[in-house]
């Protein structure tokens, strides 16, 4: 299998860039586009759901081979399950107002099929070692993407960033960035310009 | 071994897992929330009544009234007051006077409202010099016989505060949830506390 | 009629995919057209309804009373990928029409967070029991109505000249922040 000859650190980088999860794979769509309304959310949740990625792909590359294969999926929707909790009251006890903001989204870290997806096509079928790789890479990737669009988000929705005010008084607030629609644009953008990028590379 | 009684085995085994790890995890983070919860709404009481000495709780059907007393007497009374805003819940904090009479103190704890408009009844950054104009104006505002609301205007009696512009709706929600919970609170601290 | 404003909340004015971004996934994927837009949006509503009721009562019967309300993640995920395959097997020993029009998508469902979604908000706006079932009711009528005006407006991007890079998801994303938009006019209109 082609698998077999990627290099340790090609496991890594990948997530970044040629196999992001959010703007080439399209997955955890809902947190992304739920929670960045500005870039401190994003990078929370970002973290969050690294973690979750990260302890879950350790734990089940593992056990992989002790899991019949007809109870796969509900393996590891627990321990995936488990370590949401263990995040969720992790911020509600030491980040409580971060874990007000987020509110119901970090449960649903659960069903963000980025980890799921990642358990059924690589945990499962590769040591530990390149099983964090993977899971660090693709949590990575998933940080960079939400910090960015959070930033964006905040930058043009209330003219701050991190929750520094950068844009002065002549700037009026772009309300509709911080609003659902302005999540659905922002990223439509991101795709595209990553439509772009790739196509120029491409054509090098 | 046959595979059905594998996947028992393994599914339970992880099942087991799961809920000892999360049972001492619950162990470890409980207190903390709690003493969390418990340090806000101390925070939110406080913020509401003017100095007291010290602030006893009294529950009734429908309210828990944090009472503050002052020289040996009760003299304050704060208690949350919950209702529907624009899009969702708004909570607040509300402080009292004793007799019902006249707020001390308004803060708003939870809220959905519309961002850059509704949630100028927290905080307004167009009026630079006080954010917290909105809620300021309940401080010493007369609730009797019911506080009321005017629009582009400044206020013209005790009980009249000014309606944000742009956020009507969300300004109102805010009056009728006092003027509601105050009528409701009213008679229950009157009558009898239940333990 | 708190019930009946339940559901049109649900349903339009916090549209669960446009206003809380919930079910993403099969909106992308499963909206090109309207015809399998329809299936999938009514098999998410079912199951949306069961999972509804099932989730309540496991939540008020067994984790309240026992105080472990830890285990609030793990037993509901558990219960929506059970409630799935069951619902599957019925159907698919029920009635073979019906199984023929929701089979491929029931699969689907387990990782879609709108059901996800449902259970955590029904506890955390502590419905009773009718009310957790008509939010069901009107977040599975919400999707199922997102999912269909965009692919009805997907099938008419096909023939429309769309930038080359915008093609495919990107363009799928400026549409639903348009739809977004569009149904933020609804905002207000009913609030519980």
């Amino acid at each position: 299998m082609a698998k077999k000859v990627n290099s340790l650190k090609y496991e890594f980088i990948k997530g970044l860039w040629v196999e992001n999860p959010v703007l080439i794979s399209l997955l955890g769509l809902c947190p992304t586009l739920a929670v960045t309304v500005s870039a401190v959310n994003g990078l929370a949740m970002g973290l969050a759901t690294t973690f979750v990625l990260t302890s879950s792909s350790i734990i089940i590359s593992l056990i992989r081979k002790f899991i019949p294969h007809q109870v796969r999926i509900a393996s590891y929707i627990v321990i995936i399950a488990t370590f949401v909790t263990v995040a969720d009251r992790f911020l509600a006890a030491w980040f409580p107002p971060i874990s007000k903001e987020l509110g119901p989204y970090i449960p649903l870290i659960v069903v963000n099929c980025l980890i799921l997806g990642r358990q059924e096509a690589f945990s499962s079928k590769n040591n530990s070692g390149r099983a964090i790789l993977d899971a660090l890479g693709m949590g990575s990737g998933f940080i960079l993407v939400l910090v960015a669009l959070g930033g964006v988000r905040e930058i043009l929705g209330s003219g701050a960033f991190f929750g520094f005010t950068i844009l002065g008084d002549w700037f009026n607030p772009w309300m509709v960035m911080i609003l659902p629609p302005g999540a659905f644009l922002t990223l439509g953008f991101f795709v595209a310009g990553v439509n772009w990028l790739n196509e120029r590379r491409a054509a090098q | 071994m046959n595979t059905s009684a594998k996947m028992i085995i393994v599914l339970t085994l992880i099942a087991i897992l799961s809920g000892a790890v999360l049972s001492s995890w619950d162990k470890v983070t409980q207190p903390r929330i709690a003493a969390f919860r418990q340090m806000e709404l101390e925070k939110a009481i406080a913020e509401v009544l003017p100095p007291n000495d010290s602030v006893t709780v009294k529950n009734t059907e429908n309210f828990t009234f944090y009472v503050g007393h002052a020289e040996d007497k009760p003299a304050f009374v704060a208690l949350q007051a919950i209702g529907s805003g624009f899009q969702g819940k708004i909570v607040m904090m509300a402080g009292l006077n004793i007799d019902f009479s006249e707020i001390t103190g308004l803060k708003i704890l939870e809220q959905v409202e519309t961002p850059g408009l509704g949630t100028k009844i927290v905080t307004d950054p167009s009026r630079k010099e006080n954010p917290t104009w909105f809620t300021d104006q309940f401080k010493s505002l007369i609730i009797q016989p019911e506080i009321t609301y005017v629009k582009n205007a400044k206020p013209s009696k005790d009980s009249e505060i000014e309606a944000i512009t742009g956020a009507t709706i969300s300004s109102v929600a805010v009056v009728n949830i006092l003027n509601d919970t105050f009528q409701k609170a009213r008679a229950e601290f009157a009558g009898k506390a239940q333990e | 009629m708190k019930l009946i404003l339940l559901f049109i909340s649900a349903a339009i004015v916090n549209n669960f995919v446009l206003s809380y971004f919930l079910g993403i996934c099969p909106f992308v994927g499963v909206s090109k057209k309207v015809s399998s837009a329809v299936s999938m949006g009514m098999a998410v509503t079912f199951v949306m309804v069961i999972a509804a009721a099932v989730t309540w009562l496991i939540y008020h019967l067994i984790l309240v009373p026992f105080g472990v309300e830890i285990l609030e993640y793990v037993s509901f995920i558990l219960v929506i990928a059970s409630l799935v395959q069951l619902v599957e097997m019925f159907i698919r020993k029920v009635s073979k029409p019906l199984y023929d029009t929701l089979g491929i998508f029931l699969p689907l469902i387990t990782t879609n967070c709108a059901i996800m979604g449902l259970a955590l908000f029904s506890v955390l706006r502590e419905y009773n029991f009718i009310e957790s079932i008509f939010f069901g009711i009107g977040a599975g009528a919400g999707f199922t109505l997102a999912l269909v005006l965009m692919a009805g407006i997907r099938e008419e991007l096909e023939l429309a000249d769309v930038p080359k890079h915008f093609q495919g998801a990107a363009i799928t994303m400026i549409v639903a922040g348009s739809l977004a938009l569009a149904f933020m006019g609804f905002a207000g209109l009913i609030s519980i």
